[in-house]
């Protein structure tokens, strides 16, 4: 690892692992860096403590997706979906528990994975990728039990709403598809860049982000980071920030979103940006929070750097982990 | 009584005089003859009638006769004997009363007189009568005392004189004896020179000498005539060994003789031999065996410095081994090298001297300014050796490159001056114009290895003397000294290796030759492509075609050459100067990418070590509005795309297409871009082009 790659270097994914103390990231070459997070937030915390305890490549092509279930980490690159034990990264140990490959219809080219989420109810893992169809998994037997089509081009990314079991899907046709787990379905299709207030042909009509809290849905990406409201599929406040986002987070009262420019927004259900706190990466590409473990309740984000900020207090930088 | 009846009473006095000792015993009876007549002479005075016998000489003792004319005997009166016969204190009573009688005597004669008695009285005269007697009586005493005191005397003296003789015996035989000791102790104290040759030891001795000398039953009881033995045989021995030694000189000669024929003999051959070896040239030239040159060549290194000389010996090895492309030949004057290497001891070490002569030389002349002094003292030290190495490298397509190695002596280091020949004209290229500047060419052949400053700690301390501040003043004027270059020569500095001489030039030679004929081919390529690309030709050879596809839009507006100072000044490449990848001798270069009204400035930061170091590129996008790398995460897609995965870009070995095939790649960068991203607002723009999977980043389309 170079200079001029670390120059080069995006932060992709990042994921904690159930313990809370450990957070896993990954980067546009492949590689997936094992965080000690305790170590990291101790008073004692020194330059040595900011790097990664592992680092390891873990796949072909860029990491673009990482997902923590209660044993393992998963993480999805170029095409394929691998499985890590978190108590054996803990130890150290970079062998692979399974590697998985969904079947792709086209063998041409391989195409990515773009998001994964779980369904906690039937233990079913939820990918979508660049083949345009979102996968589904059994996580115990490894067989890919469905296939959703119904997008027009890749898929940017995935959500479950727990509550009806549905799974969203946004992608790069503007659409963002609402699925029904149980008969895997299509139930609603809603294009967001037809909607006036949200829509921003300059910059395109893809959905990069989605996020839901019961009732709520937030997504963004080409057009404005907008709120909806499920039941009545409308967009509710409309968020002006500039960029494009990329990930989009509920969080008690407050929603967080991270995209293009160097900064976090904070922003009320009402529409308007309560803050933007500046960061180390010029563009930021995934956030992530540590709701599991109460010691360590801190919000990381990654972005176009091999830096990658640290939160305590969610209204400032704390310091940077760094590749 | 008068004295004159006294006298009468006795006619014939003989009297002597009290004499001195024995050897006057002959005139003592001669005086006896004149006494007679001195007697007559002193006869009123002296009443003394008295023989005095010497005490020496038992004749006289007793009765003398005296002889006379008439047989008179004449009786002497010795009063001696009646000495000797007298008891002192007899005498001494008799003195006593004497005295007393005459007190006594006179005590009455003075009542007689007193009494009114006439003076010539009977009584008176009776009494005086008797005082006279008195008196004669004393004075007999009187000359008896005498005659004891001088007999007393004699004794002792003939005592002392005795002894005197007895002592004076003693005091002979003493020195005698002290003589004799002294004689005896010279006598031991002798040393024999014999002792002194060292003898071959007792047990040989009677092992090798000849009965006749060692004489056994003689020797072995008596070590004088043992110790002669020996002396004999050590003799008998000498002389063998010097006829012996003789001999062998006489040997000696001849053959020296013999030596001096052959000699001259063979010298007489050598002009034969070079006459042989004139006529053999043109075969040499015919065969290709450069013997002759070889052995002239070999003539001259001998005058090389030590490290000049490993560097040729090893670069010559490595010719002859690896290399039929490397030859290695020495330039300079050989003269002066003689002239240098005959004194032994050059001012190399001896500053102070040189400095003592020059300061001498100076006050002879008209005194010189400290500035000159000076100036002359650095020219001292930044010396060169006449003599010079010339290495040259071919490579395939006929350019070379020429190194001229030369010895600082003084500062133990070696410096290179380079030159570039080649086949082709090179012209044409303004900003190649720092690529083969021999300056700057073997810049960084290893990392780091500037060749400003001299390797050689110890030159601090020298230039400390003659107030030379850098050495990067002098460089242009002697050459660099780059550290590979004294690897080369066996030179070495720091303590990283326990090499020395040979062997690590040896170990540094295929590696550096390489590295060199590697930069020199980058450069030449470089001069090439740089040429076309000022020309905004972007020259992608036939195998790397296939890296791009077949339609590029954009096209390379400019390709100029930038200053440090300039690239610094740039905003867009703040990032690469924090990440501290760039250096001041690296090269810069700026590239303007046009396509329609889009422009990307790419400024390029190159490495002198291309392409072993990739470019490094920042760039910089002008179409509605500016964006950068770092503002613009397609940019910075852009910018890993032509940094990062240069591996793909380096084209066939070795390498040297890296720099085009980069420029060609942003040029399809930027088409995709700009036509990916003009497809989304106004599709204004040219054809749709596959986006390659590569730029399918999740932020690009």
């Amino acid at each position: 690892m170079g200079p001029v790659e670390l120059l080069h270097m995006s932060v992709f994914s990042q994921s904690f692992s159930p313990c809370g103390r450990f957070l896993a990231a990954g980067n546009n070459y492949g590689e997936i860096a094992v965080f000690s997070l305790s170590a990291a937030l101790s008073p004692d915390a020194s330059q040595a403590s900011q790097k990664p305890i592992l680092n390891f490549t873990a796949h072909d092509g860029p990491v673009f997706s990482l997902l923590s279930t209660d044993t393992h980490l998963l993480s999805a690159g170029n095409g394929e979906i691998s499985a890590w034990s978190w108590a054996e990264l803990i130890k150290k140990s970079t062998k692979a528990a399974w590697t998985r490959k969904p079947s792709y219809e086209t063998s041409l080219e391989i195409p990515e994975i773009n998001a994964m989420i779980i369904n906690p109810k039937d233990n079913s893992l939820i990918v979508g990728g660049g083949d345009n169809n979102i996968h589904i998994m059994d996580m115990e037997t490894g067989i890919f039990k469905s296939v959703l089509k119904g997008h027009t081009d890749y898929i940017h990314c995935l959500c479950f709403k727990e509550r009806e079991e549905e799974i969203l899907s946004g992608g790069e046709d503007g659409a963002v598809r609402i699925w029904d787990s149980r008969t895997n379905r299509p139930v609603h299709c809603i294009e967001v860049f037809k909607y006036e207030e949200c829509a921003r042909p300059q910059f395109g009509k893809w959905i990069s982000c989605l996020a839901t809290d019961s009732d709520w849905m937030l997504c963004g990406g080409g057009p404005s980071l907008s709120l909806w409201h499920l039941r009545s599929m409308s967009p509710t406040s409309v968020f002006p920030l500039p960029g494009c986002q990329r990930e989009a987070v509920f969080y008690q009262d407050l929603i967080m979103s991270v995209g293009e420019g160097p900064h976090v927004s904070h922003c009320l259900h009402g529409g308007t940006v309560k803050a933007q706190i500046p960061c180390t990466p010029s563009s930021l590409n995934t956030l992530a929070l540590n709701l599991k473990n109460t010691e360590h309740r801190v919000m990381t984000v990654g972005g176009s750097s091999h830096q990658i900020d640290v939160f305590t207090n969610f209204s400032y930088r704390a310091f940077s982990l760094s590749f | 009584m008068s004295s004159d009846a006294v006298k009468k009473r006795k006619p014939k006095v003989i009297r002597n005089e009290t004499g001195t000792p024995e050897t006057k015993r002959g005139r003592a009876e001669g005086d006896q003859l004149s006494a007679v007549s001195s007697h007559v002479k002193f006869r009123k005075v002296r009443l003394r009638q008295v023989q005095v016998t010497y005490p020496a000489g038992p004749h006289l003792i007793g009765q003398r006769k005296l002889f006379t004319a008439k047989t008179q005997a004449v009786r002497v009166y010795n009063e001696e004997v009646e000495l000797e016969a007298r008891d002192p204190q007899q005498d001494y009573m008799l003195y006593k009363d004497t005295c007393a009688a005459l007190a006594k005597l006179m005590a009455e004669i003075q009542e007689l007189k007193a009494g009114g008695a006439k003076v010539g009285s009977v009584e008176i005269e009776e009494r005086r009568t008797q005082c006279s007697v008195h008196f004669i009586t004393l004075k007999k005493l009187n000359r008896l005392a005498h005659m004891r005191l001088k007999k007393g005397r004699d004794q002792t003296h003939e005592a002392k004189q005795r002894v005197d003789v007895l002592h004076l015996q003693l005091q002979n035989l003493l020195y005698e004896v002290m003589h004799l000791q002294k004689e005896i102790g010279k006598c031991l104290e002798f040393r024999s020179q014999h002792e002194e040759i060292e003898l071959v030891s007792e047990e040989e001795f009677f092992q090798e000498a000849p009965a006749e000398i060692s004489r056994p039953h003689v020797t072995r009881d008596d070590q004088h005539q043992l110790t002669l033995a020996r002396l004999d045989w050590e003799l008998e021995q000498r002389k063998r060994l010097a006829e012996q030694y003789k001999m062998s000189l006489a040997r000696k000669e001849k053959i020296q003789k013999a030596i001096e024929q052959k000699r001259e003999y063979l010298s007489s051959l050598q002009p034969g031999l070079q006459n042989i070896m004139q006529a053999s040239l043109p075969v040499q030239e015919y065969l290709a065996i450069p013997f002759e040159h070889m052995q002239k060549q070999a003539e001259v290194s001998r005058h090389l410095p030590p490290p000049l000389y490993v560097l040729l010996v090893q670069a010559g090895a490595y010719g002859q081994a690896c290399d039929k492309n490397l030859s290695v030949s020495i330039s300079g004057d050989v003269d002066e090298a003689k002239a240098l290497s005959r004194p032994p001891e050059d001012s190399q070490d001896d500053e102070s001297d040189s400095d003592a002569e020059e300061e001498q030389q100076n006050t002879k002349r008209r005194r010189a300014t400290v500035g000159v002094q000076l100036d002359d003292k650095r020219k001292e030290m930044l010396r060169r050796h006449p003599l010079s190495l010339c290495v040259d490298l071919k490579c395939k397509d006929g350019s070379i490159l020429h190194l001229f190695f030369y010895y600082l002596m003084n500062l133990n280091i070696l410096t290179v001056k380079t030159k570039v020949s080649t086949t082709t004209d090179l012209s044409g290229a303004v900003s190649a114009g720092e690529l083969l500047n021999s300056e700057s060419l073997l810049n960084c052949l290893y990392t780091s290895d500037h060749g400003k400053e001299t390797p050689n700690p110890a030159n601090r301390y020298q230039f400390d003397k003659v107030g030379i501040t850098t050495f990067a003043d002098y460089v242009s004027d002697l050459g660099h000294p780059y550290v590979w270059m004294q690897k080369l020569g066996g030179l070495q500095f720091s303590s990283d290796s326990a090499l020395t001489g040979s062997a690590l030039s040896a170990s540094h030679m295929e590696r550096t030759m390489k590295l060199l004929r590697g930069r020199l081919q980058a450069r030449l390529a470089l001069h090439k492509q740089f040429s076309s690309l000022e020309h905004s030709i972007i020259p992608v050879s036939s195998e790397c075609q296939h890296l791009f596809p077949a339609k590029v839009v954009s096209g390379l507006m400019r390709w100029t050459m930038m200053s440090y100072q300039e690239f610094t000044e740039l905003g867009f490449v703040q990032h690469v100067l924090k990440a501290g990848l760039v250096r001041e001798t690296d090269l810069f270069f700026m590239a303007v990418v046009e396509r329609g009204t889009a422009r990307l400035l790419a400024a390029v930061v190159m490495n002198p070590r291309y392409p072993e170091v990739a470019p490094l590129f920042s760039l910089s996008l002008h179409w509605k509005g500016e964006r950068s790398g770092r503002t613009d995460d397609n940019l910075q897609a852009m910018e890993s795309e032509v940094n990062v995965f240069r591996s793909e870009l380096q084209g066939p070995r070795p390498g040297l297409q890296l720099l085009t095939n980069q420029i060609q790649r942003l040029c399809v960068c930027l088409d995709v871009y700009l036509e990916t991203e003009s497809q989304v607002c106004d599709g204004s723009e040219g054809p749709k082009e596959f986006p390659r999977e590569k730029m399918c980043l999740r932020t690009a389309r």
